[in-house]
């Protein structure tokens, strides 16, 4: 089969995995080699569906012994298969990266013949490009689930980062939808990686010139939208994730209706909105302070369409305001809807030499549409209306704009369980983390 | 009104700088020499560059100011807008004054400004990493042609040459007539027309349509959002990039 077509098939076969950042390491050049990477990350382009282009993914192969129900590469499917060579992928990847195309590969697999095998000949592919061609950019290789944890140690030392996917989000969703696969399977490889990564760190404290192991650490992405779990299950599992396992990055993919299958819920289009209010949470995880038991709980397990996270979470928290803008701590600052963490930054630097007036916040590029409510300036508010104010939330919410994230449109309904076993309850997969059940 | 006229180099906007200062004077203008036509009611004055005196007003706004002030103005200087000259003579007059603390008054419109263009120019550089495309000439040499905002070809080379180590390159900014050429050991910047002829390698093309074909199969159509797409990459640039070639 020619290149072009082999490209083609496993770069389709690569596009539903979403991550693809660069960042996190700090790999240099060696003499006579090619490529070093950059500490905050490279987008090299954007596809039509808006998403940065860094690395270059691709699928090793997408011949798979497994037949997991939401994958577009299952087994079962008739779909057109192929296989790199690795030298094959070591070409394209320098080739790609002497023009400036990439910032280096993204290297996964379907499992052929068995999870050892499939991690051998990926080991095999990037200790070829790390010796043979000299390459030392950024690569990001997938961890194989069942794959023997001496591989994966050995994949490690010449790798940027590693992810090893949940997708889907509870136990039951993976029985249900990838009988094949077990949890046990995921965390296992995971937990070790981190204890690799936390032991190999230690090292380099005292011996400087301790190697490597995988300097721009572990991800992992979540599905949403192919089994019924609810956002808060998921939002929890995911700070779970971030304190258990150190990991970098958690990413939600919404669901893609690749196949039609009759455990899989029948939706016309992604759940695009959905996974974006979990990303904006997300990230009030990670840089904001907040717990995911703040955001949603039972009695709101699911996030607001109109809202975002934080916006939400002010107007069930009206006690914590108006927060005085010459007077609120960073943190205080960064709970404030419409602040972000560079606008809090300015305010912090700037009222150190004058005090802040809301003339000055539009500056800085705090968003006073939603800020307004929230806050007082030395002491005055400007607010269009008081807290007090029960129409308050109608003020909040956005004007919908043409964008085709902002569409209003209220989440998919997951009722589409056809079969009557659809009733999954939604214990997650991290209540056998913590033993709870 | 008083007008001091400079080369156009940095080092000379920092001549300028030290003449300002200590013949106790403050131009209301301050302008490239060829960029300026004679007006009535003017006196001219034209500073001669002179690398002592603008590096010791470059330590001085190390010292006295900040590094990162002295960053800014650089990049400020860069963007090539009209009137920076005056805005960067502005914020230093400030920084003498406030000292390491100059860059706290966002509030101040003259700080602001500069923060404002400065974060623009940088943004544009780093979006230039990615963005530069090189394509391969006969006798392995890579070649790429950018047309960006602001001069930032020499913000971005030394990456490249970090990067691209083992291979000769050129980064050509057409707009500005000068290339970035690195050969293997060393950059440096020359004058370069903009109408250069170059002959591609004709074997190195394919690699031009595989990438092609891996941008088309990476989108998932289903998530097609094209004005997503846009705002991260703006049309300007597309004139350059392989992959966006046959949409111009």
């Amino acid at each position: 089969m020619e290149l072009l077509k082999k490209l083609e098939i496993l770069a389709n076969a690569a596009k539903y995995d979403v991550s693809c950042s660069s960042s996190g390491s700090t790999r240099k050049n060696k003499a006579g080699g090619i490529g070093n990477s950059y500490f905050g990350g490279i987008c090299h382009s954007w596809s039509e569906d808006g998403r940065c282009i860094s690395l270059l993914k691709i699928l090793l192969t997408n011949y798979c012994i497994y037949n997991c129900a939401y994958c577009i590469n299952r087994a079962s499917n008739d779909i057109p298969r192929a296989y790199f060579t690795p030298d094959e992928v070591a070409e394209l990847t320098i080739n790609f990266y002497r023009r400036n195309y990439i910032e280096g590969l993204f290297l996964s697999s379907a499992v052929i013949t068995s999870p050892n095998h499939t991690m051998e000949l990926l080991t095999e592919t990037v200790r070829k490009l790390r010796t043979n061609y000299n390459f030392n950019g950024y690569i990001h290789l997938k961890a194989i689930p069942g794959a023997d944890l001496e591989l994966i140690k050995e994949a490690g030392k010449l790798v940027d980062r590693m992810s090893v996917n949940i997708e889907l989000p509870s136990a039951t969703g993976l029985k249900l939808l990838a009988p094949q696969k077990t949890q046990e399977t995921i965390l296992k490889p995971m937990a070790y990686i981190n204890s690799q990564i936390q032991e190999h760190r230690e090292d380099r404290k005292s011996r400087r010139r301790a190697p490597h192991f995988i300097p721009a650490g572990q991800t992992t992405q979540l599905i949403v939208g192919a089994t019924p779990d609810n956002d808060l299950n998921i939002l929890r599992l995911s700070e779970k994730l971030y304190q258990s396992y150190q990991l970098k990055r958690v990413y939600y993919s919404a669901y893609v209706p690749v196949n039609q299958h009759p455990k899989l819920p029948s939706i016309s289009q992604p759940p695009l909105l959905r996974e974006h209010r979990l990303y904006q949470a997300d990230w009030l995880l990670r840089y904001y302070g907040f717990k995911a038991g703040e955001l949603l709980d039972e009695s709101q397990p699911n996030f607001d369409p109109e809202l975002d996270p934080k916006t939400d979470w002010a107007l069930r928290n009206l006690h914590f305001f108006p927060v005085e803008i010459n007077r609120a701590d960073y943190e205080t600052l960064l709970r404030v809807p419409g602040i972000g963490v560079r606008s809090a930054q300015r305010i912090i630097r700037a009222r150190r030499v004058r005090a802040v007036t809301f003339e000055n916040l539009k500056q800085f590029g705090v968003v006073m549409k939603r800020a307004q409510y929230f806050i007082t300036c030395q002491g005055k508010y400007e607010g269009q209306t008081s807290l007090e104010d029960k129409l308050l939330r109608q003020y909040l919410i956005a004007k919908p704009r043409s964008s085709q994230l902002l569409l209003p449109r209220p989440y998919e309904q997951l009722s589409l369980f056809t079969d009557n076993s659809g009733v999954v309850p939604t214990e997650v997969l991290m209540s056998n983390l913590t033993g709870e059940l | 009104m008083l007008v001091y006229l400079y080369d156009g180099s940095f080092s000379g906007l920092l001549t300028v700088i030290y003449e300002s200062y200590y013949r106790r004077e403050k131009p209301e203008l301050i302008i490239v020499q060829d960029k300026w036509e004679h007006a009535l009611f003017t006196r001219e004055v034209v500073i001669k560059t002179d690398e002592q005196k603008a590096d010791k007003v470059y330590q001085a706004i190390l010292t006295r100011i900040s590094g990162f002030a002295a960053k800014n103005i650089y990049c400020v200087f860069l963007a090539e807008l009209p009137g920076t000259e005056r805005l960067i003579y502005d914020y230093l007059a400030r920084g003498w004054k406030w000292g390491d603390k100059l860059d706290l008054h966002l509030a101040d419109e003259v700080v602001l400004k500069v923060q404002t263009i400065a974060r623009k120019v940088r943004n544009e550089a780093h979006r230039m990493l990615g963005l530069v495309r090189f394509r391969l000439l006969s006798q392995e040499l890579y070649y790429a042609q950018i047309e960006p905002d602001y001069n930032i070809l020499q913000m971005i080379s030394p990456h490249f040459a970090r990067r691209m180590a083992d291979q000769n390159w050129i980064i050509h900014d057409l707009k500005r007539e000068m290339a970035a050429v690195y050969n293997q050991t060393e950059w440096f910047l020359t004058p370069l027309p903009r109408s250069v002829s170059v002959s591609l390698d004709e074997a190195g093309l394919a690699y031009e349509s595989l990438w092609q074909k891996y941008f088309s199969s990476i989108a998932i159509k289903s998530r097609q959002n094209k004005r997503l797409q846009r705002n991260f990459m703006p049309k300007k640039y597309w004139k350059h990039l392989v992959e966006m070639m046959e949409d111009n």
